[in-house]
């Protein structure tokens, strides 16, 4: 029983008769969702998401300020993961996207699924099969350094690639 | 079982209720005091403290505390004019409670000093368990009778906490008290939305490892994907008459703004082009929507027509507008950075005229209250996000500290009528 009933109230308006002016008040109930105690999380259309614990990145790609253009400085690295995944077709790529805090977290959201689309039209271009790559928007939501500086947001604006199964 | 019930309640206050900050009050505050009729009693002590709370707490009122009345007249006979007139007291609230076994009945009437004359009645019926409540609404219509706006104390705040990991989606009376948590995951929870009957909400959840849209009935918990989507669905918005919600999908390769019709879940494609297009919000019409593009190069609001899907961009100052939201049919509220600081702005669509509202560092996510004079909007001290809101007649603005880790996400009920 880890729903727990709670009743709030709202009201209503009801006009009486008399000059004064009187207002109602009624009672209504809200219920608390609980997700925290399962640990297999299951959406709603029945697929059971298994969060799959992926550990460490292989590799990090940096990005600039409100951007999803890829640095000269990645392209190495990309290169030598469109090779590895030419070599083995059984790999799979997750390429998780972030931003940093500045800004609204919807546009964030985007920003950062546009960056990880960024990587892996890249990867593609290279002659990698889209098959083998997953690619999420975090947005601002997980940030590796949460502080508010320069520095911090620089490591946040980042996609973080994977090898998954 | 009933009483553990209870005592798991109890516990939840445990993060504490929010607490408001006046940190700059109105120029000319209207001085009042609230007296109770006839003879004191413990609901009637209550309710004027929860009264004169609600009202201090919009920054637009004085309210006198008990040792500094000259004389405390029991009615309105007893008013002895010239020691409110001394005070510079512009009005008396005098509160009449018949706190019975199944019903509170609270009359209160406003007693003008100059006119030495009763003003206006009113009276709030309510089952005996709804002081609290009961008495947002007097301060409602107290607040209403001196500034011919709507009062919003007895509204309801939806807000993300995270602590230690936790993210909790929670809601509450205006004042913080009664928190109760709709949702507590161990991800992330943003852009929490009414509808505007306010029984559902709306949010995008990370529980799944992306970004869902759920829907969620208040009272029974029950909770609806919109739609199901490999991709990334988020940034929901309730159209006003309720059939229908905005979001954003990546699910045609690309982030686009779409309307799905509740019933029958057929959905409309509102935006077609390589650029982000987010953050949807309708006109209070219900006819258009504004949004954020990047589709200039940086991102701008623009505005188009649900029916006709014509297109205007209403944005041209500055290298970043973002999540705005209609004040009414000819301004809106949205993010707008001003060198390289993120403010609310307000921007009237008729004159151009772009006013700057705050001026902290991070500010995002504004929302306008439902009398549409106060907005809240979630701001950084530190590291620790927290609220902070600004009333647009009186410029009273005001912050909600967060006691216990982050505090993000405001949003407003509309009036629970």
């Amino acid at each position: 029983m880890k729903n727990t009933l709670i009743s709030i109230l709202s009201i209503f308006f009801i006009f009486a008769c008399s000059s004064t002016p009187v207002e109602k008040v009624d009672v209504q109930e809200t219920k608390t969702v609980d997700l925290t105690a399962s640990k297999e999380q299951t959406s709603d259309d029945g697929v059971v998401m298994n969060s799959v614990d992926v550990g460490e990145a292989y590799v990090t790609i940096l990005f600039d300020y409100d951007d999803e253009t890829l640095r000269e400085d990645s392209l190495e690295e990309l290169f030598s993961i469109s090779r590895l995944m030419k070599s083995n077709s059984k790999y799979t790529l997750l390429i998780e996207g972030h931003a940093d805090e500045r800004g609204t977290r919807e546009y964030n959201l985007a920003l950062s699924e546009r960056r990880a689309k960024a990587v892996e039209d890249f990867l593609t271009a290279t002659g990698v099969s889209s098959f083998n790559i997953e690619v999420v928007g975090y947005g601002e939501e997980m940030p590796v350094d949460a502080k508010s500086n320069e520095s911090a947001w620089s490591k946040n604006r980042r996609a973080e690639l994977f090898f998954i199964k | 079982m009933k009483k553990f019930l209870v005592l798991l309640f109890l516990s939840f206050n445990f993060y504490g209720d929010l607490v408001l900050e006046i940190t700059e009050s109105a120029s000319k505050p209207i001085k009042i005091a609230i007296l109770e009729k006839n003879v004191n009693s413990i609901s009637g002590q209550e309710i004027i403290r929860i009264v004169s709370n609600d009202l201090s707490r919009t920054g637009e009122f004085e309210v006198l505390s008990n040792d500094e009345l000259l004389s405390v007249p029991t009615n309105e006979n007893e008013v002895i004019q010239r020691d409110w007139l001394l005070l510079n007291v512009d009005s008396i609230v005098f509160i009449d409670v018949q706190d019975k076994d199944n019903s509170l009945d609270i009359s209160y009437s406003i007693f003008d000093i100059s006119y030495n004359d009763t003003e206006d009645k009113r009276r709030v019926l309510g089952l005996p368990d709804s002081l609290r409540q009961s008495s947002h609404y007097v301060s409602d219509g107290i607040y209403k009778f001196f500034y011919g706006i709507e009062g919003i104390s007895s509204t309801k705040l939806m807000y993300v906490t995270k602590n230690s990991n936790i993210h909790r989606l929670i809601v509450s009376d205006s004042d913080g008290f009664n928190e109760q948590v709709l949702l507590k995951s161990n991800s992330s929870i943003i852009s929490p939305a009414w509808s505007s009957d306010s029984q559902q909400i709306s949010y995008v959840s990370f529980e799944n490892n992306r970004a869902q849209v759920f829907t969620q009935n208040l009272a029974t918990g029950k909770r609806e994907l919109i739609i199901s989507s490999k991709s990334s669905v988020s940034s929901p918005a309730w159209s006003p008459n309720n059939k229908e919600l905005a979001f954003t999908s990546t699910k045609d390769g690309n982030s686009e703004i779409y309307v799905i019709n509740l019933a029958n879940k057929k959905i409309t494609r509102l935006t077609e082009n390589l650029a982000i297009d987010t953050e949807p919000a309708w006109s209070p019409d219900g006819k258009k929507i504004i949004f954020t593009s990047d589709r200039s190069g940086s991102p701008q609001i623009y505005e188009i027509n649900v029916r006709t899907k014509l297109k205007r961009r209403l944005t041209t100052v500055g290298s970043y507008n973002a999540r705005a939201s209609y004040l009414n049919k000819n301004e809106i509220i949205m993010v707008h950075r001003s060198l390289s600081d993120f403010n609310i702005a307000r921007l009237n669509l008729d004159t151009r005229e772009l006013q700057v509202l705050t001026s902290t560092k991070n500010d995002e996510s504004p929302c306008i209250a439902p009398n549409g004079n106060v907005i809240i909007y979630s701001t950084k001290d530190g590291n620790l996000s927290y609220l902070a809101g600004i009333n647009l007649s009186s410029k009273v603005s005001f912050r909600l500290p967060a006691l216990y880790g982050e505090l993000k996400e405001p949003s407003w009920s509309p009036f629970i009528r």
